[in-house]
């Protein structure tokens, strides 16, 4: 045991001190930044099957923009119905073809090409045919084609996102 | 030393800027919301209805532009004239440092209205880190608040733009002062005219605050996209400081694309940031020329790439036809927000705006067969041509010939319905005929009188005569109701085909067509029959009773050409 009592009364703050910012870093510190981190951790989730339209309401071989109406949750908000995303829809017969409007490039809108049939994006000048395959510009891959089916007159698409500007497709929920 | 003075006159400039920009940060804080439900009409609310809400806007916006051309011009002419060279190299760093954080104030601010412009911007610029290798997805992810940019990434740019970044920018200012006033930073204190240098940064001081509020005064404010709709069409481009990496882009595709976009400016940074170093005085060191080229290179080439992007933009027809839609939208939306927008935010204001929302659900679920005011194909309808629908001269003309291709020609209904003033072609020659209207006057009252069924009060005044009225009205009862049902009565007793004409073309009929035609109250049971293929399907499994609202009364009003309510 120290004799000066200055000495001791100097240990034992630092002892305090040094107890409280452990405690502090620990029982604070980390909470806070799980908290910022918590963004991150957000991982792929599953394509949701989406009522599209009509089947009747796509004309044969004519791409059609549709927006996707479904629950839309967004931290602390929950929308109920609004419009989740949008698709290209083009009709084949009774079966129907689905592209994601996000291009794979940067994620504008693909919107279709003024003057020859496909899309183009309206930020870098991609530029996709009609069956979504790239054709010119920066973008990395095809459209995003997605699964559809087609139950009693209805288009019923699974939406999906994926990562952008890199040359495979991964789902980003 | 001449240019040295002009540093002094930048760098009191840049301190003028953020002062303003400090001042009228605090006082937009004061009214701006930062979600996104709310960011958007608060700004709406500071920019046209608080007043001196936009002057303070304004200000804010131009200041922030100024602090970057403010900074950037410091670096370029403190390269130039060598003002990076030891003692003075901390300042220097602190210049570029000041010139990033002045960027990353633009970057953020730009999303905190919540609006297109700063949307899209801020969801390309993310997933151009999203490129970045390693931790390129993590941080994209911790900047967007997730996979998709949405409340958190709007809370996180708020708190960058408000706290963050004008901390560490009022600490790099206040830290050049100090180097400069000690000594290190700049050589004004040991010239002889102390108080003609300080008189010249006061006067460059009032002079920015001066301009700052006479562009915010002449621009009447800052501009102000429609709020961000992540399911748009928008043709998304950067803020104009960033218009030359935009630029760059053009010349890297593929695996390419991040170290040609990356590389190429992170160089030019590095270039300038080691300035102190690669300019020091050796032995050997390289004509001053050769050490300057380079940066005269980048900041030329920064400028001429960025008007390279904005001139390529000016001359593509089909950005101007996007810009313009967008525009149109924003002009929409802000007129729209003047009476208030609803709590769940300005998307759901424009979802209920029955011009906005029943143009695009029109579009959508209408077009395919129908064509009005420009939407639908007219060589691919099958449906009734709906411009004038309801009106006497549109009635006028379908009653007299119901097969022509924009009534009923190219539908299932084609050959159902008699002219009223044609003799049928497969009719005999032997057997009577008598046409349902005696002359072109009765027909003209008929007509009349089947639009004023559709009559909305707030419609404009339709002078019908009382004698008009009573001889269509007993047209209608004895002829038409053969086949037409006319306050529910007609001679089929409810099993024909041919629709009810009481209230035809008014807001309940059009609704009631749309969710269903197939009730008494339209076109009766036999129109959903499947012999009559391509027949009006029901929308009501499809549509929201208020959506079907929605484009019942922007159908019926552009029919009219009358405005919609």
């Amino acid at each position: 045991m120290p004799d000066d009592p200055k000495t001791s009364r100097r240990g034992a703050l630092k002892t305090i001190a040094t107890v409280g910012g452990v405690v502090g870093c620990g029982a604070l510190g980390v909470p806070a930044a799980r908290l910022l981190l918590a963004p991150a951790d957000i991982g792929a989730g599953a394509g949701r099957w989406t009522r599209a339209l009509r089947l009747d309401a796509l004309h044969e071989g004519e791409p059609k923009r549709v927006s996707l109406i479904a629950d839309r949750r967004d931290a602390w908000t929950l929308e109920k119905a609004v419009e989740l995303g949008a698709v290209w829809l083009v009709r084949g017969g009774e079966t129907v073809r689905a592209w994601s409007v996000t291009c794979p490039h940067l994620g504008c809108a693909v919107q279709q090409s003024g003057t020859a049939p496909g899309f183009t994006c309206p930020c870098h000048d991609s530029s996709f045919d009609p069956e979504g395959r790239r054709l010119s510009g920066p973008s990395p891959r095809d459209l995003d084609s997605l699964s559809t089916r087609v139950e009693t007159g209805v288009v019923l698409v699974e939406y999906r996102r994926f990562r952008q500007g890199i040359p495979d497709r991964v789902s980003v929920g | 030393m001449g240019d040295t003075r002009w540093l002094a006159i930048l760098r009191a400039s840049v301190a003028a800027c953020f002062a303003v920009l400090v001042l009228t940060g605090v006082t937009l804080m004061t009214a701006y919301a930062p979600s996104p439900q709310s960011a958007w009409a608060s700004v709406h609310y500071l920019q046209y209805v608080l007043p001196g809400g936009w002057l303070v806007r304004g200000a804010h916006w131009w200041a922030a532009q100024a602090l970057v051309l403010l900074s950037a011009s410091h670096v370029a002419i403190g390269a130039l004239a060598g003002a990076y060279r030891k003692p003075r190299q901390f300042s220097w760093w602190l210049s570029l440092l000041v010139l990033a954080l002045s960027i990353g104030e633009g970057i953020t601010g730009g999303l905190l209205p919540w609006d297109q412009h700063g949307w899209w911007a801020r969801v390309v610029e993310g997933n151009i880190v999203g490129l970045a290798p390693v931790l390129g997805s993590w941080l994209q992810q911790m900047m967007a608040g997730g996979t998709e940019l949405g409340a958190l990434g709007l809370a996180r740019a708020h708190v960058m733009h408000v706290v963050l970044l004008p901390a560490a920018l009022g600490a790099a200012l206040w830290a050049r002062r100090s180097l400069e006033r000690k000594g290190v930073g700049g050589a004004t204190n040991t010239s002889s005219s102390r108080f003609g240098a300080l008189e010249r940064e006061v006067v460059a001081a009032a002079g920015i605050v001066i301009a700052v509020s006479a562009l915010a005064w002449a621009s009447r404010g800052a501009p102000l996209d429609a709020p961000a709709d992540p399911t748009s069409e928008y043709p998304a481009r950067p803020e104009w400081f960033l218009l030359t990496l935009f630029a760059l882009r053009e010349f890297f595709h593929g695996a390419g694309e991040f170290w040609g976009t990356s590389l190429i400016p992170g160089a030019a940074a590095a270039y300038l940031a080691l300035l102190p170093w690669i300019d020091a005085p050796r032995p050997n060191r390289p004509n001053r020329v050769l050490l300057v080229a380079p940066v005269v290179a980048i900041f030329a080439g920064a400028a001429l790439l960025g008007v390279f992007a904005w001139r390529k933009d000016a001359h593509d027809k089909q950005f101007i036809k996007q810009h313009a839609k967008a525009e149109a939208r924003a002009a929409a939306a802000i007129q729209l927000a003047m009476v208030g927008v609803p709590p769940a935010g300005p998307l759901e204001m424009m979802r209920r705006d029955p011009e906005l929302r029943g143009h695009d659900l029109f579009e959508q679920h209408c077009a395919p067969c129908h064509v009005l005011d420009g939407l639908g194909d007219p060589k691919k309808a099958t449906a009734t041509k709906l411009d004038g629908w309801g009106t006497p001269a549109w009635i006028a003309e379908m009653i007299h010939d119901p097969d022509a291709p924009q009534f009923f020609g190219r539908g299932p209904y084609k050959g159902e319905m008699p002219s009223v003033d044609v003799r049928p072609k497969d009719r005999p020659a032997s057997k009577p005929w008598k046409p349902m209207v005696k002359d072109e006057a009765d027909k003209k009252a008929l007509a009349e009188f089947l639009a004023s069924q559709g009559d909305e009060p707030g419609d404009p005044a339709r002078a019908l005569e009382d004698a008009t009225r009573a001889t269509a009205e007993r047209i209608v009862q004895e002829r038409c109701s053969t086949c037409h049902l006319y306050k529910g009565q007609g001679d089929d007793e409810g099993s024909g085909l041919a629709p009810e004409l009481s209230r035809y073309g008014s807001l309940a009929w059009t609704r009631a067509q749309i969710a269903n035609p197939a009730t008494a109250e339209t076109y009766r049971e036999g129109a959903l029959d499947e012999s009559r293929k391509k027949h009006m399907p029901r929308f009501d499994s499809d549509l929201s009773a208020a959506d079907i609202d929605l484009v019942a009364r922007w159908t019926r009003a552009h029919a009219r050409a009358i405005p919609v309510r």
